[in-house]
């Protein structure tokens, strides 16, 4: 076969359903990035805390970090329906199965992100007659989010990627649909190519909003939006120098 | 006029008008970390607007009753009472004391820390305006215009919108005494204020720190620069080894008897 004879024409016939592929991979990994950043947080402050509780958070980090994405989906899709007879949509066990595996690498980029914070500013909030769940919130909670993000937006994008596994459950992400469109056309070399460039794009737009997210969280902060917030911010206080006078 | 006479309050014009009430009074405070011993059994007294000096060499314990002053430090045994409430181990032969929370300890005594430890993610304002909103429980705006009035008492108001990274070591240094004077609290302790700084910075945080002696406030300073200390101390404690070797009044510096102090104090300078 000459490559001449390759059809690249299916992919911009075929584009609406690549794309819309891709929608639902984003979908289910968006909602599943909520879940497990939540999830993260909740392990990495119990792996954190004294033994009975941070022994629960080590056994499921470690169990759940070896788990293939394919087979946990697999698990929660069959599995939890043979078991317990709850039966999932294939969306629902998409966002279950990523977000099981994925809260699992959260709570380590999470602990590594609290351990990171000066012991002297949790110091200072105490000195400040500051109760500890509100030095957690409002002291160390924002400094290891910042220093967290990076690697939240790697982890977005290996969430992106491993929705190609839930192919397996029938969800019409982009590698189902791919497959689909490969047996009507036989172009498979076409077709995933395609695929390897939508998720090659998505995951270069992904970057670009988390380095958004990055200048926006940073101190000070950097970008367009944040330099509107601020220059409302910046009124304040001149406001305030105002009212305070010299 | 001074000698050996460890913790009692010497600083005559002062201490004559409160002699009663001292607002912090250690009493056999002792500390350990495992099996070393820090402080083994401290006296001081320590009177309304009384600036207290303390000095030594590393590892004389003073940083460490500094930071049991305010419960940073867990003392292992002795009294600390601040405003006459208990808030140490106490003493076997006082059991009926009024005992407090180490949360309203803290509400009474600011501390400034050797690093600054500014808040990295806040403006100089809101570094100053959050522990007014969560432990003053004030309004967002209130807690501003107070934080901006404490920040002007810096003579850093200009510098509100700015982040700690913006800012030089002096600079965060004083946002960080004015964060602590906007809390209203009776005692100022101090801890190394300006050990971090390089040299050229030294002063303006001292010149702060004069400013806050001027206004009348309780301070606890652990500091290496015995020029101010010369300047500013009503009772100046030597420390070593986790005991309060010599402590006396203004002149200290020249009239102290202890070979140890004495010592130190040429070594310095």
């Amino acid at each position: 076969m000459n490559i001449s004879n390759y059809d690249w024409g299916l992919i911009w016939e075929n584009h609406g359903v690549l794309l819309n592929g891709l929608l639902v991979a984003l979908q289910v990994s968006v909602i599943a990035l909520v879940i497990s950043i939540f999830g993260g947080l909740l392990l990495a402050v119990m792996r954190l805390s004294k033994p009975p509780i941070s022994w629960i958070a080590v056994a499921y980090i470690n169990v759940f970090r070896g788990v293939p994405a394919l087979v946990s989906v697999i698990w929660v899709y069959f599995g939890v329906a043979l078991l317990l007879g709850v039966n999932f949509t294939v969306f629902q066990a998409g966002v279950i199965a990523l977000s099981l595996l994925y809260s699992a690498f959260m709570a380590e980029i999470f602990r590594s992100a609290l351990g990171a914070i000066p012991p002297g500013h949790r110091e200072a909030g105490q000195a400040l007659g500051m109760r500890g769940t509100r030095i957690f919130f409002s002291v160390v909670l924002p400094q290891a989010i910042k220093i967290a993000l990076p690697n939240l937006g790697s982890m977005f994008i290996g969430m992106v990627k491993d929705t190609s596994t839930f192919t397996v459950i029938g969800l019409l992400e982009v590698v189902r649909v791919t497959q689909n469109l490969v047996s009507q056309s036989f172009q498979p070399f076409v077709l995933y190519t395609a695929a390897a460039a939508i998720y090659v794009l998505a995951a270069f737009v992904i970057d670009i909003v988390f380095r958004l997210i990055e200048g926006a969280y940073a101190s000070p902060p950097r970008g367009a939006i944040s330099r509107v917030l601020r220059s409302r911010k910046r009124q304040r206080i001149q406001q305030l120098m105002a009212e305070v006078g010299p | 006029m001074s000698g050996l006479n460890t913790g009692e309050p010497v600083s005559d014009e002062v201490s004559a008008a409160n002699q009663a009430a001292p607002v912090i009074q250690l009493r056999g405070l002792r500390k350990s970390f495992g099996d070393l011993e820090v402080l083994r059994g401290i006296d001081l007294d320590v009177v309304t607007g009384q600036h207290v000096v303390i000095f030594g060499p590393s590892g004389s314990g003073k940083s460490t009753m500094l930071r049991s002053l305010n419960m940073l430090e867990q003392p292992t045994a002795g009294s600390l009472k601040v405003d006459g409430v208990e808030y140490g181990p106490g003493l076997p032969d006082e059991p009926g004391v009024r005992r407090g929370k180490v949360l309203d300890l803290r509400r009474t005594v600011g501390m400034v820390f050797q690093q600054f430890n500014l808040f990295p993610h806040l403006t100089a304002l809101d570094n100053v305006a959050l522990p007014l909103r969560s432990v003053r429980g004030l309004k967002g705006a209130a807690a501003q215009l107070k934080a901006a009035e404490a920040l002007r008492r810096v003579g850093l108001l200009q510098r509100a919108a700015h982040y700690p990274q913006q800012l030089s070591g002096g600079q965060q240094q004083r946002v960080a005494i004015a964060r602590a004077l906007a809390m209203d609290p009776k005692v100022m302790l101090f801890d190394e204020p300006t050990s971090a700084l390089d040299p050229e910075l030294v002063g303006e945080v001292l010149k702060t720190m004069r400013e806050v002696a001027e206004t009348g406030m309780t301070m606890v300073v652990v500091t290496h620069e015995l020029g101010f200390a010369k300047e500013i101390g009503d009772l100046n404690v030597f420390m070593e080894d986790g005991l309060v070797v010599e402590s006396g009044p203004r002149g200290f510096f020249e009239n102290c008897v202890s070979p140890r102090a004495r010592e130190f104090i040429l070594a310095v300078r």
